[in-house]
């Protein structure tokens, strides 16, 4: 009994620790994880399923696969997910909202597209094992700011340095769509009359902005193609930033919210041959026809955003998700806010309760961001050659009311234990006060 | 005659007392100037053969009015024209008795104080700096005004329009050839602004035009800062201020009289000049006219004259279309201004979508408003009052015409009403023997048809000659009459059509689709699941039975046998019943702002005051369940404004919605936000900085409120003066006697512990520590301390007060006997708190039936209101949820909400009401678009109008569409 307990007290954070120097200084071993439902996500789900994890990728799935030599884990009465994947958040670029010195959010200018968000982000950030400790495994920390503010890269939640955390960088440019709106505030009532504007005048502002981001673009076009011909040229770091998205290698995330910004911002893409994401995309749902013609992927940020019109209804964006999903649209559910991240299966649930089948729901916070962030061949779901990236709860993970029990990040085992479980244990343990 | 002059003299003191003296000193006929003035004229004239309009709805054709020494001698159809008159010909003309303007601030702004533009959250409303105290000697905490005053420089009323009033040509020209011949000058900075005048609309002597001194008192909610850091900053503030300083008068009067009976052995009062005006209003003796500037303020501007025993009149916001009923229940006098909106032109098709449905409504009604109010059986004056371009005035009044103000009731509200309001209805408003010879003089086919010119008016016997409007530009005889004819043809074709347009209202009532859907007595639902969140635990039952508003039996026996024709059935398989869900921290239906963050003490400021009955926020709740919500003043300050605690009857008036003998609260604050941490590096001044001076702060308060009461009580054993009413150590010295639940926002264990032991020390128990994120690091003490926990789920991390917050907080904290809550603190959240509660259980376990409980019956113990709502148990408010499953799973949908017995929301209704909204909205579109083509829409001519007057926001819905909690522009 004595000899128990101090293995319970001593051994276990010990064994924790060791797990993971362990596992990123030789490899991860062969695990056959037996028992569960299986969410496959890209196929049918097998009840009472089997998935051999080799050399940090998944090596077979099946209702019985031969795991010779490996080492047994009983997931009995469990599921098994891939790990989530959450895109357009803040999560390791921020710890505390209010406290300014720990904030790496948003750089200053319109045109930066040589701010990468994936050499910013804080490892030890005790808001990236609380997002872990409910599946999420990779992220993508977006540069926010105006117009072209950067580009971002895909982490892992695991990982001792951003480099060993990186699973794919620079997975997207991003373009924060200028606004349209018009404020029709009169001059005298203005707080600032002196910068009070006509509506024709903001009408002629909003459609030069539309016209620096053409010429951003064709500006880039043309240092790519003098970039070809000429043999000592003269490197610009922000044209250089802009080549993959010439070359089309890879997509530009159009963070738009308002109807009017997501038909121009479509129609945009389309005339300069921009592969489009749209992010945040409060409207979208109105324009769910054109995002299909176009196959233009969502990741909606706005399951909770109170609808602005009482005419759409008081669940017009609870409904969204299922309206694009039915018009053909594919939608991936946003990370949203650095410390709530861990909350994202959730935006995923309520749009179920209002039309979005459980199914699509699932992907959409597993193999669509995964898609959409170019990892599919990696990431999103449990096939046989994708990444042991995939945890084990006690129940749906679309149900608030279940938790994630297991998790393996690239075919090693995570922990689970984070700031808040430290706090609870602590506290939990105080002695009774007299 | 002269005894009845007598009479008024008493009536109408002031202006009568005037002219009768100079009746008596100078006889008229004896004034003789000396050399070198042009003599006066005679002063008697008959306008003879005229259309008179005697008063509204008397008219007499061809007859006389006899105009002598400024006042009427006579009118008739049989009148022999003096010898001693100038004859005036009025044939083709219309007299009027002389307009009367009843709301004419002359003053740098002349703008509508609030329903108006979009306000944005003032982040200077959150910004007081220095050690501002109300109230402390030797310390003037506004330093905008010099000399003696108010300490509240927004307080006034010992203003008088009367004092700084010269005729200006500019001003009153324009006036008079509207028609008007006298108007009521108002007083225009401040809240409780000062006294008007009503003058006569004529270049003379200052002296000579005043008819009344000192009309009205005035009140406007107004709420644009002059001074970033005075109190108050917010509308609920502004009332808070209204009603302290009548108070205020009341004693003053006292003490004053006090003081004059014995000078000696008693600390002498101070003086205060606004005090001292403040008395004719208090005793009732003077109209206070209030500006509450915007519909649902209408409302509480009538509920603080009755409280304060005002005789009151409103200036309506032009838009009490929103809420008529309002208007109606005020029974007091409108002045309807008649500025509508006029439609933009956009830039691009597209942004009609930047028009919102309330825009448009607000457009389509404007023009009714006036006929509206007169169909609630109220007074109504029109006034140019906030008109831009008073131009416009006759036009937008043909437009009320139009929309059903009938001309008999526009007259009026140009001449008896206004006579009446101001109290000069023996002198003013008909054209009557006796009375002052003011008259409006149209010609063509009358005031009402803009066309006809206001030829002249006559002011105290005065006749202003209208200056000759431009001659048309003589038309060129060489063009193509035929062309002419045909354009001309056209365009009356256009404007038929036009007015065919405008004429018709498609804006629907906001009114309409709110509101119980049912409306049954006996309702009944058959085998369905219920939460009971009582003693019964998660039970299956037969029968749920409801009556009156109240749960009759929530059990599982069979009572088939009850069943009648009126009984409301239906059955409830597959489905949950739950308790209407709590929210024990909302502001989600806040009018204006939710903090008054100017004072670290606003114990007097009161949430119930402003109450917003209109916003979507209500419906949206309604549809995840919620059915009550203790709607909570803001962080800003360590002793925050009192709560008020609400039921969600959508539809209901501000004071329907109130939660009947809740008990009463208020909110305090510890930490960040009181101490403005994250305000910005300017605020560093007030009191307290540091979570040291937080507790120090409260023994202050507190201790002073012990004060206030023992003076209270010397003053019932020992009579004398009675203490001056401090509406905000009353409200503290309630918490002392046990009357009034603490409500605070707390973050971190040490504040907390210091706070509950400073309110122990006065004997107080806290009823809820709100958001008290490290209170899982001292539950035992809190349990202890018997307070109430009401938390987050699982904020956390933004700021540093909330670093160490877990979600686990409120299963640890019910483990240790706490009584835990879950709250929203956010109008987005407060749509589904029942997957608030589910995590509780994914967080420490906690058992689902328990889980639930954070959302009803625990909020409910927490607010005191645990015999009537929280639980499903016999005896208790027919407050319920239907869900079309688990309530604790997210993918579970509320279909129906009942609060009182009474259905509020239905999903399948929702749905068609959504429906109903877009199509109203398209039909708005279509209007407005066809008729901006037409060229008409609005108060001006061709649309166009880009001056902003169509994109106004009311008060009402400037937060729908935005989340509201706590600290808005903070962090939380």
């Amino acid at each position: 009994m004595i000899y128990d307990l101090r293995f319970t007290i001593w051994a276990r954070p010990f064994l924790a620790f060791a797990f993971a120097v362990s596992c990123t200084m030789c490899f991860a071993e062969t695990l056959l994880l037996t028992g569960a439902t299986v969410h496959t996500v890209s196929g049918a789900t097998i009840t009472n399923g089997q998935v051999l994890v080799r050399d940090g990728k998944i090596a077979a799935v099946g209702k019985s696969v031969s795991g010779g030599g490996a080492r047994e884990i009983s997931l009995k009465s469990q599921h098994l997910y891939p790990g989530l994947v959450a895109l357009n958040t803040d999560l390791g670029l921020v710890e505390i909202d209010a406290v300014r010195s720990t904030v790496d959010v948003r750089e200053v200018g319109e045109y930066t597209p040589d701010v990468f968000s994936w050499l910013a982000v804080n490892p030890d950030s005790e808001l990236l094992p609380v997002a872990r400790a409910n599946g999420v495994s990779h992220f993508e920390p977006v540069p926010f700011g105006a117009v072209v503010s950067g580009q971002s890269g895909l982490l892992a939640l695991d990982g001792w340095t951003t480099e060993q955390m990186v699973a794919k960088k620079s997975i997207a440019l991003h373009v924060f769509w200028p606004s349209v709106n018009l404020d029709a505030m009169p001059k005298e009532k203005s707080r600032n009359p002196a910068k009070w504007k006509s509506l024709e005048d903001q009408d002629k502002e909003r459609k030069e902005k539309l016209r620096q981001l053409d010429d951003f673009f064709a500006e880039a076009r043309a240092y790519a193609k003098a970039r070809e011909g000429e043999k000592s040229f003269q490197i610009v770091p922000a044209w250089e930033a802009m080549l993959p998205v010439v070359h089309g290698e890879i997509p530009v995330t159009i963070h738009a919210d308002e109807v009017r910004q997501i038909r121009v911002a479509i129609s945009w893409a389309v005339t300069n041959g921009v592969k489009m994401i749209l992010a945040d995309a409060l409207d979208a749902w109105r324009v769910a026809d054109l995002l299909a013609k176009y196959k233009i992927p969502v990741i909606f940020n706005h399951v909770f955003t109170q609808p602005l019109r009482g005419e759409d209804g008081y669940d017009a964006h609870f409904r969204a998700a299922g309206v694009l999903t039915k018009a053909g649209v594919k939608v991936a559910f946003s990370g949203g806010g650095a410390s709530l991240v861990k909350n994202m299966p959730y935006a995923a649930a309520q749009s179920v309760a209002f039309g979005l089948s459980a199914d699509e729901a699932l992907k959409g916070i597993t193999l669509y961001p995964a898609q959409i962030a170019g990892v599919a061949d990696r990431l999103g779901s449990i096939e046989s050659g994708k990444d042991g990236t995939l945890f084990a709860t006690d129940g749906d993970i679309l149900d608030i009311r279940s938790n994630v029990k297991r998790m393996w990040i690239g075919g090693k085992e995570v922990s689970l234990e984070n700031r808040h479980t430290r706090l609870y244990e602590k506290y939990k343990n105080r002695p009774k006060s007299p | 005659m002269h005894g009845q002059s007598f009479l008024q003299l008493r009536i109408g003191f002031g202006f009568l007392l005037c002219s009768f003296s100079l009746i008596a000193i100078y006889p008229a006929s004896a004034e003789i100037l000396p050399p070198g003035f042009c003599p006066r004229a005679v002063g008697v004239h008959a306008l003879v053969s005229g259309k008179v309009i005697v008063k509204p709805g008397e008219i007499l054709d061809g007859a006389t009015v006899v105009i002598r020494d400024g006042y009427i001698e006579a009118v008739g159809k049989n009148i022999t024209t003096p010898a001693d008159a100038r004859v005036w010909d009025a044939k083709g003309l219309t007299i009027y008795a002389g307009f009367i303007e009843s709301y004419l601030p002359l003053g740098q702004t002349n703008l509508p104080i609030s329903t108006s533009f979009s306000e944005p959250i003032k982040t200077s409303a959150l910004t007081a700096g220095g050690v501002n105290f109300l109230g402390v000697p030797g310390q003037r905490t506004d330093p905008g005004q010099s000399g003696a005053g108010n300490q509240v420089s927004k307080i006034v009323p010992e203003t008088r329009a009367v004092r700084g009033y010269s005729p200006d040509k500019k001003v009153i020209e324009p006036l008079r050839e509207l028609g008007f011949t006298t108007a009521v000058i108002a007083p225009t900075r401040g809240i409780v602004r000062g006294t008007s005048a009503l003058v006569a609309l004529a270049e003379l002597d200052p002296n000579e035009v005043i008819l009344k001194p000192d009309v009205f008192q005035h009140i406007a909610f107004e709420t644009h800062e002059e001074d970033e850091n005075a109190y108050p900053g917010s509308l609920m503030g502004t009332i808070a201020v209204v009603r302290q300083s009548f108070f205020d008068a009341q004693h003053y009067s006292l003490d004053q009289a006090d003081w004059q009976k014995k000078p000696q052995g008693r600390k002498r009062p101070e003086f205060d000049p606004s005090l001292e005006a403040l008395q004719f209003a208090t005793e009732g003796k003077q109209r206070v006219l209030f500006e509450p500037g915007s519909a649902l303020m209408v409302d509480r501007a009538a509920h603080v004259a009755r409280e304060l025993k005002l005789d009151f009149a409103i200036v309506s916001c032009g838009q009490e279309w929103r809420r008529p009923d309002l208007a109606k229940e005020t029974g007091a006098m409108f002045i309807v201004p008649v500025n509508f909106p006029n439609l933009p032109k956009l830039p691009s098709e597209e942004d009609w979508e930047q028009v919102t449905l309330d825009n448009l409504r607000a457009w389509d009604w404007a023009a009714e408003n006036p006929a509206l109010l007169r169909q609630q059986k109220l007074d109504v004056a029109l006034t140019t009052y906030s008109l831009e371009d008073k131009k416009l005035f006759r036009k937008n009044v043909k437009a009320a015409v139009e929309r059903g103000l009938s001309e008999e009731d526009a007259l009026a509200a140009l001449t008896t009403i206004p006579a009446k309001l101001c109290g000069v209805e023996k002198q003013l408003g008909t054209i009557e023997p006796g009375k002052i010879a003011n008259l409006t003089i149209v010609d063509g086919k009358g005031y009402f048809d803009p066309e006809s010119r206001v030829r002249e008016v006559w002011v105290d016997g005065r006749n202003y000659h209208a200056q000759t409007a431009k001659e048309e530009a003589k038309k060129d005889e060489t063009a193509d009459k035929e062309k002419e004819a045909k354009a001309e043809a056209n365009k009356e074709k256009k404007d038929v059509e036009l007015k065919k347009l405008q004429n018709k209202r498609l804006a629907r009532s906001p009114m309409e689709g709110r509101g119980a859907i049912t409306n049954s007595n006996l309702i009944m639902i058959e085998n369905t699941t219920v939460w009971t969140c009582g003693t019964n635990g998660v039970l299956r039952v037969p029968e749920l039975w409801l009556k009156e508003g109240k749960v009759l039996y929530c059990d599982t026996t069979i009572r088939l046998g009850w069943i009648s024709s009126n009984t409301f059935r239906f059955r409830g398989d597959g489905l949950h019943i739950t308790p209407g869900l709590i929210d024990a921290h909302s502001h989600a239906a806040i009018l204006g702002a939710v903090n008054e963050p100017t004072l670290p003490s606003t114990a007097m400021v009161r949430v119930g005051d402003v109450v917003n009955s209109e916003t979507k926020n209500i419906s949206e709740e309604l549809a995840g369940g919620l059915t009550t919500a203790n709607l909570l003043h803001g962080s800003a300050n360590p002793i925050g404004g009192q709560n008020q605690i609400i039921k969600l009857r959508e539809g209901a008036s501000p004071e329907g919605m109130k939660f009947e003998d809740a008990p009463q609260g208020i909110k305090f604050a510890l930490g960040e936000n009181v101490k403005q941490s994250n305000w910005g590096e300017k605020f560093t001044t007030r009191f307290p900085q540091s979570r040291m001076g937080v507790p120090t702060f409260y023994k202050n308060r507190f201790t002073a409120a012990l004060q206030y009461l023992n003076a209270w009580s010397d003053f019932k054993k020992n009579g004398g003066v009675p203490p001056r009413r401090d509406l905000e150590l009353e409200t503290i010295a309630e918490i002392i006697k046990g009357k009034r639940f603490i409500h605070c926002h707390s973050y971190r264990q040490d504040e907390i512990l210091a706070f509950l032991r400073v309110m122990e020390s006065f004997g107080v128990r806290v009823a809820t520590l709100q958001h008290v994120l490290e209170g899982y690091k001292i539950a035992d003490e809190i349990a202890k301390h018997g307070a109430g926990a009401s938390c987050f789920s699982d904020w956390w991390a933004y700021k540093f007060e909330v670093y160490d917050a877990i979600p686990f907080a409120g299963s640890l904290m019910r483990e240790r006997g706490v009584l835990v809550s879950f709250n929203s603190d956010s109008s987005d959240l407060a749509r589904r708190m029942n997957t608030e509660a589910a995590k509780a259980v994914k967080y420490g376990s906690t058992s689902e039936e328990e889980a639930l409980k954070f959302v009803t019956i625990n909020a409910a113990k927490q607010l005191g209101l645990d015999k009537r709502v929280g639980s499903l148990e016999p005896g208790k408010d027919a407050d319920f949820v239907v869900w079309s499953g688990n309530p604790l799973d997210s993918r579970s949908v509320v279909l129906q909400t009942w609060i009182d017995g009474k259905k509020y929301f239905d999903r399948d209704e929702a749905v068609k009401r959504a429906a109903t909204l877009k199509q109203e909205r398209e039909d708005l579109i279509a209007k407005a678009k066809k008729l901006a083509k037409l060229g008409g829409g609005g108060g001006d001519d061709g649309g166009g109008g880009n001056d902003g007057s169509f994109f106004r926001i009311s008060l009402e819905h400037q937060f729908d569409g935005i989340e509201r909690h706590c600290m808005e522009g903070e962090a939380h």
